[in-house]
């Protein structure tokens, strides 16, 4: 090893982006850290969430009849419209990362409103779709008491609707999450803080929000639909 | 003075990370066959397909999460490092699932053949009629702890937990000596 | 390769080091600076060691003799209890990782910081916040569940479990935060010529803990939760009276917390590589086997946490293939501690206090590794689990490894952490009290649990007496090397003399900048050319020169 010292030729650009931090060299080294560290990010979320899918594949696994029987009465029709905003919002994200690699931040604020919109259309639902489910006393463990309400469904539907609660829960966190950080993200865009060549964390909050996609797209299907 | 280096190579431009901007026909067809494929799992949900369902809503989401990733999330684009950790956390999703399932598979199995094991599906079909609720689930924890004791002795030896040690904890660890081994 | 080993600066003082660059409490507690994260974590777990050993130090003396002396079985169960997870969660999880590794990374790369440096700042408050819950816990109704917090029982004793859950839960973002900086800062912050080859050991094995970190947390993270929900709502999925079952709890959080074991051995593993090569003037020996080997224990850690389910109505042929997983660790951990062996054979070896301990570790922890073989083994480990002989090997491994390593790459780094040297003489003393208490405590144990003496019982029969007292005084013994090293640790602050920037001859990037380093580490970016173990020749006569 040497005590050699580097002396590569200066950038400008580089040298005077006020968006670089101090301990980066360059803009390329910065927004690949930052990706990675995305990437990283959402590997720790899929392997949380895969405890829960895990716990549900369990349970159907001991109950298969009781599961069967407690599903029909969630909405398929709820869960098929959230369905269909998520992957909407999931475009219009998509979208609006593409705007600003092209350098258009007026068509990336549009598309964050509209992804924001989707999202907050998606929690109305499911608004609805809990209150319905309070409503029936169809509620997680020692709170349920469907049968109260003259539900009668055989097994243990308590475990299931804990787990449709637990699963649908933290995945509406997330999704609440997710639209706190559009909207910042929508106040920075004002301000100018991106451009053509800084986007990086506009491209990391859609990573974000297409996991919370991901994640939904195996749900639905799992909780609302199979047979 | 800029040290222009990543993975500690140095390298001849600033703007290492590709960028690649799709055309907007490519958004529009993703977005068009997720679509589809929702319509698509959607209607077969009606159809009575039996224990072939769960496979088939399985590969529909697998495609649609494909779609997203490859294209949404640019992973088809992307440095091959992010689809490493992306595809290696599936793995070790995989890891998960695949040895907890088959520990609780094979367990009912053997505990079957052995006729040792107590599970509530069978204190279900044993007394059946208890509806569950908030108010009577002390009295199926009775239950089944009296329909232990009623299998005798065959229980006790079995260890519920390597945890605890502490003699005081024995009374309540007992109901989960359900699979005891003689 | 270096020229030049003996201390050298060529950038005379003229820049302030990190510890006075800036000052003021407020440029403590907001600093992003790893150096500064680094000692703040390391005051930190140091708190919690003392904490810990000291409930360490209670159970030893309540089982100096048979009967209850001062302890009722409920304070017993209370305070083994908090032994375990203040231990180890906040503990042994951040000690290497958080302290020394938040510390030595940028500075082993040749990096200006982490790749997050708010992150990391982040990532401490987690950890204290944590630590707040735990404390909380602790001063409310305390936890009586063992740290692993098994169902049914941790769901309906009366104890602050809620409380301390979402401690540990709180601690496991720490955790996993630290660890994704890591892997980022490993791939996207290494100097110039800096490639995977030229890596030093320390950092493969902290690249490896993280990957762990990153990938097996989470679902302790899910594993808790569910826990939580279960407790306060009780939706049944791990209790057995209502539908649940509780073996899936021991998976869910096996999971995890086996790979837990390794986040905890592995960095010691590193430490261990760089005091063996640099006290040993010689070039280590299989550094591809050493590194890799890091790598493979990260991943096969992942597909053996059924060894801790044998007896717990785990399915035979589950606990079979665990077993036999189990048995394929012990490869690449014995290709490790053969490197280190071989590495030593015809070194230039410097007997000082760092020295000392790496040689205290390759036989503390090749005596917990060896233990874990006939604990892996299905049929022993029916007569074994639950008994004194667990205990002692796995303190074995946390204590005779992983403790003992932090200690000796404390006071390895610690001239270039703090500019000062401690004296050696002290040093030696206290490895000494430190290898000789350890012991003293934990071999008597392997043959108290042999004689079937259960672990966590605050009584005991008769005929188990005396070497229940002999460990008792071995565990006094290695509290006073401890206090020992900590007081002269401590002194050197006040009045050790001042350290040159390379005192130990080392050849990675730590050894080049100044100590205590600048904020910055180095005036300018290092270029590496070659192996961080390129030494330069030594005695002739051995007819090992390496290069």
């Amino acid at each position: 090893m040497s005590n050699e010292h580097a002396h590569a030729p200066a950038h400008d650009d580089d040298e005077h982006n006020p968006h670089l931090a101090h301990h980066f060299d360059t803009m390329g080294q910065q927004t690949a850290a930052a990706k990675l560290g995305m990437w990283l990010f959402l590997a720790t979320e899929i392997l949380m969430f895969s405890g829960l899918f895990l716990a549900y594949f369990i349970l159907r696994m001991f109950y298969p009849e009781m599961v069967l029987e407690a599903h029909e009465y969630l909405s398929k029709w709820a869960g098929g419209i959230n369905t269909v905003v998520l992957l909407t919002s999931s475009y219009t994200m998509a979208l609006g990362v593409r705007s600003i690699q092209l350098g258009d931040v007026k068509k990336l604020r549009l598309m964050l409103v509209l992804t924001i919109l989707c999202g907050c259309i998606f929690m109305v639902v499911k608004y609805f779709e809990y209150s319905a489910k309070f409503e029936h006393g169809m509620l997680p463990g020692k709170f349920y008491s469907a049968h109260l309400h003259g539900y009668e469904i055989d097994g243990l539907p308590h475990i299931f609707f804990g787990v449709y609660f637990m699963m649908t829960g933290l995945h509406g966190i997330h999704v609440a999450i997710g639209l706190a950080i559009m909207l910042w993200m929508f106040v920075r865009a004002g301000r100018g803080e991106f451009n053509a060549k800084n986007y990086v964390a506009i491209e990391n909050t859609g990573l974000y929000w297409h996991l919370v996609d991901l994640i939904w797209i195996f749900l639905f299907p799992l909780l609302y639909l199979v047979k | 003075m800029a040290k222009v280096f990543l993975n500690g190579q140095p390298v001849e431009h600033a703007h290492e990370v590709h960028e690649h901007i799709s055309p907007m026909s490519t958004y529009n067809a993703v977005i068009g066959a997720l679509f589809v494929l929702t319509g698509l799992t959607f209607a077969v949900s009606f159809a009575d397909l039996g224990p072939a369902s769960l496979t088939v809503a399985m590969v529909v989401a697998f495609i649609k999460a494909s779609l997203v990733v490859a294209y949404f999330m640019h992973l088809k684009y992307d440095d091959k490092y992010h689809l490493f950790v992306f595809l290696g956390t599936i793995i070790f999703v995989g890891i998960f699932f695949g040895f907890t399932m088959f520990d609780l598979k094979s367990r009912d199995a053997l505990n079957d053949e052995q006729e040792t094991f107590v599970r509530w599906k069978e204190m279900e079909n044993a007394g059946k009629g208890l509806a569950v609720g908030v108010d009577n689930v002390p009295e199926r924890r009775a239950k089944v702890l009296a329909e232990i004791e009623a299998h005798g002795g065959g229980h006790g030896g079995g260890h519920g937990e390597a945890g605890h040690g502490g003699g005081e904890h024995k009374t309540d660890a007992k109901a989960e000596h359900k699979a005891a081994a003689h | 390769m270096s020229t030049a080993v003996q201390s050298h600066d060529p950038h005379p003082a003229t820049e302030p080091s990190y510890l006075v660059s800036k000052r003021g409490l407020m440029s403590w507690l907001v600093t992003v600076d790893h150096k500064r994260l680094g000692l703040m974590y390391l005051a930190s777990v140091m708190f919690f060691f003392l904490i810990a050993g000291i409930l360490a130090i209670a159970l030893r003396t309540e089982l100096f003799t048979p009967d209850q002396d001062f302890m009722s079985a409920q304070t017993y169960n209370q305070v083994f209890t908090l032994h375990g997870a203040i231990m180890v969660f906040l503990f042994i999880i951040p000690s290497v990782p958080a302290a020394l590794g938040n510390f030595l990374l940028p500075l082993m790369l040749g990096a200006k910081d982490v790749a997050f440096p708010r992150l990391n700042l982040l990532s401490f408050y987690v950890y204290s916040v944590a630590a707040v819950f735990l404390i909380v816990a602790i001063l409310t109704s305390g936890l009586d569940t063992g740290w692993t917090f098994y169902t049914p029982y941790s769901t309906s004793t009366g104890t602050a479990v809620i409380t301390a859950t979402t401690g540990v839960f709180i601690a496991g973002f720490s955790s996993i935060l630290t660890g994704l900086n890591f892997v980022v800062t490993v791939h996207k912050m290494r100097a110039p010529g800096m490639n995977w080859n030229r890596m030093p050991l320390f950092v493969w094995a902290i690249y490896s803990t993280a990957v762990i970190q990153v990938l097996a947390t989470p679902v302790l993270a899910i594993t808790l939760l569910l826990l939580i929900i279960e407790r306060s709502l009780g939706i049944g999925i791990f209790d057995p009276a209502m539908g649940g079952d509780p073996v899936l709890f021991q998976h869910f959080f096996w999971f995890y917390s086996h790979p837990a074991v390794y986040i905890m051995i592995l960095p010691g593993f590193g430490i261990i590589s760089e005091i063996i090569t640099v006290h040993s003037r010689k070039h280590i020996f299989g550094y591809k086997a050493i590194a890799l080997s890091s790598v493979a224990i990260a991943v096969i850690s992942f597909v053996v946490w059924g060894h801790h389910l044998f007896v717990s109505g785990q399915s035979e042929l589950a606990g079979v293939l665990f077993s036999f997983l189990t048995f394929a660790v012990g490869v690449p951990t014995a290709i490790k501690v053969f490197s280190w062996v071989a590495t030593l054979y015809k070194g230039s070896i410097q007997y000082n206090t760092a020295c000392w301990y790496g040689m205290a570790f390759l036989w503390t922890f090749t005596v917990g590794g060896l233990t874990g073989l006939p604990l892996s083994t299905l049929a022993i480990d029916v007569h074994l689990h639950d008994t004194y002989f667990v205990v002692a090997h796995f303190h074995y491994v946390m204590v005779g490894g992983t403790v003992v390593a932090f200690i000796g790459g404390l006071h390895h780094w610690w001239p270039k952490m703090t500019g000062k040297m401690f004296n050696e003489t002290a040093g030696k003393i206290g490895c000494l009290l430190v290898f000789i208490g350890f012991n003293v405590t934990f071999m008597t144990q392997f043959f108290l649990g042999h004689q079937g003496m259960p672990r966590r019982y605050y009584a005991y029969l008769p005929e188990y007496q005396t070497m229940h007292q002999v460990s008792t005084i071995g565990s006094w013994i290695l509290a006073a090397g401890l206090l020992w090293t900590l007081i002269y640790l401590v002194h050197s602050l006040f009045k050790g003399e001042k350290a040159p920037s390379n005192p130990w001859g080392g050849v990675s990037l730590e050894w080049e900048t100044q100590s205590p380093p600048i904020e910055h580490n180095f005036h300018d970016t290092p270029h590496v050319h070659g192996s961080p173990y390129d030494f330069p020749e030594i005695d002739k006569s051995g007819g090992s020169a390496h290069h």
